[in-house]
């Protein structure tokens, strides 16, 4: 075969949004759907331990997709983005930042977009984290103490809300300039 | 059921200290991130292709571990009245957004 379907950085893109931050937005609808869902039926013993140790393993793996995705976003898919084109080139098609910044129409792409998902997911990793280890400390409290479970499903929420505008700004980028 | 009242429930410190430490790392990104943008400090960069962003979201994550581990270091075997520490935590985690959004950048410089 003479040209790859996909290029390296292309797949890296696609590991970082699809994969990692696909499946973090998942995780953490079905996250936030147990823990609504559980409280209502939830009570002592062994089939409340058992839901309980369910969400727990949900929200850990909601916080390592999370993680996954800020690392492979920020040290391997930026730094292509953001490099500058050599002096007095036309064609900036293997340079984003500078296609984008190059038509006023496109320039908000990284003024408001790309300057948003650089730190704000960075705050929602940190809110599945702790949410992770209160279920973890908490067990089937979470989901029986109703403050307990009523922050944990707060935290949850905001941090899906997070994660899908961060998504949302991340495809408009790779559509206008997408790293080939 | 009240947790309260359950044999064995684990007072609740550690749950508001792990939700306190997320909000004041958040916080914590939003105030370098507009200290950076307004050129009052600049974190150092630890990953040269990536930029200031390396070092910006690296400095956020130590100040959050840092504030996880004292906070329940304090309260892990405590009862914390909930309602003013979440109080606290959101109202933390909103401003840090906030300050990550360029729109509002402009209001600093």
């Amino acid at each position: 075969m003479d040209t790859l379907l996909f290029s390296e950085r292309s797949l890296w893109t696609m590991l970082h949004g699809v994969v990692l931050g696909g499946g973090s937005l998942m995780a953490l609808a079905a996250s936030l759907f147990s823990l609504c869902s559980m409280r209502a039926v939830a009570t002592s013993g062994a089939a409340a331990d058992q839901q309980a140790r369910h969400l727990a393993t949900l929200l850990v793996l909601t916080a390592v997709l999370l993680w996954l995705a800020l690392l492979v976003g920020t040290y391997i898919t930026f730094p292509p983005y953001r490099a500058a084109p050599p002096e007095g080139l036309t064609d900036l098609s293997a340079y984003p930042r500078a296609l984008i910044r190059a038509n006023p129409a496109t320039a908000w792409l990284h003024s408001f977009a790309m300057e948003t998902k650089e730190h704000v997911p960075w705050i929602a990793a940190m809110l599945a984290t702790a949410v992770a280890a209160v279920c973890l400390r908490y067990r089937s409290q979470v989901l029986s103490d109703r403050p307990l479970n009523g922050m944990a499903t707060a935290v949850v929420t905001i941090c899906l809300l997070l994660v899908a505008y961060a998504g949302v700004l991340g495809v408009f980028v790779n559509k206008v300039a997408p790293l080939e | 059921m009240d947790p309260k009242y359950h044999e064995g429930a684990r007072p609740n410190g550690a749950a508001l200290a792990a939700f306190l430490a997320a909000g004041i790392g958040g916080f914590a990104m939003g105030l370098i991130v507009i200290l950076s943008e307004t050129g009052v400090f600049e974190a150092p960069v630890l990953y040269e292709p990536a930029g200031g962003v390396s070092g910006r979201t690296t400095l956020a994550v130590v100040v959050w571990l840092v504030a996880w581990a004292a906070l329940h270091a304090r309260w892990k075997a405590r009862e914390v009245a909930h309602r003013g520490v979440a109080t606290a935590a959101l109202l933390l985690l909103l401003s840090g957004i906030a300050l990550c959004t360029p729109p509002i950048w402009g209001l600093f410089s």
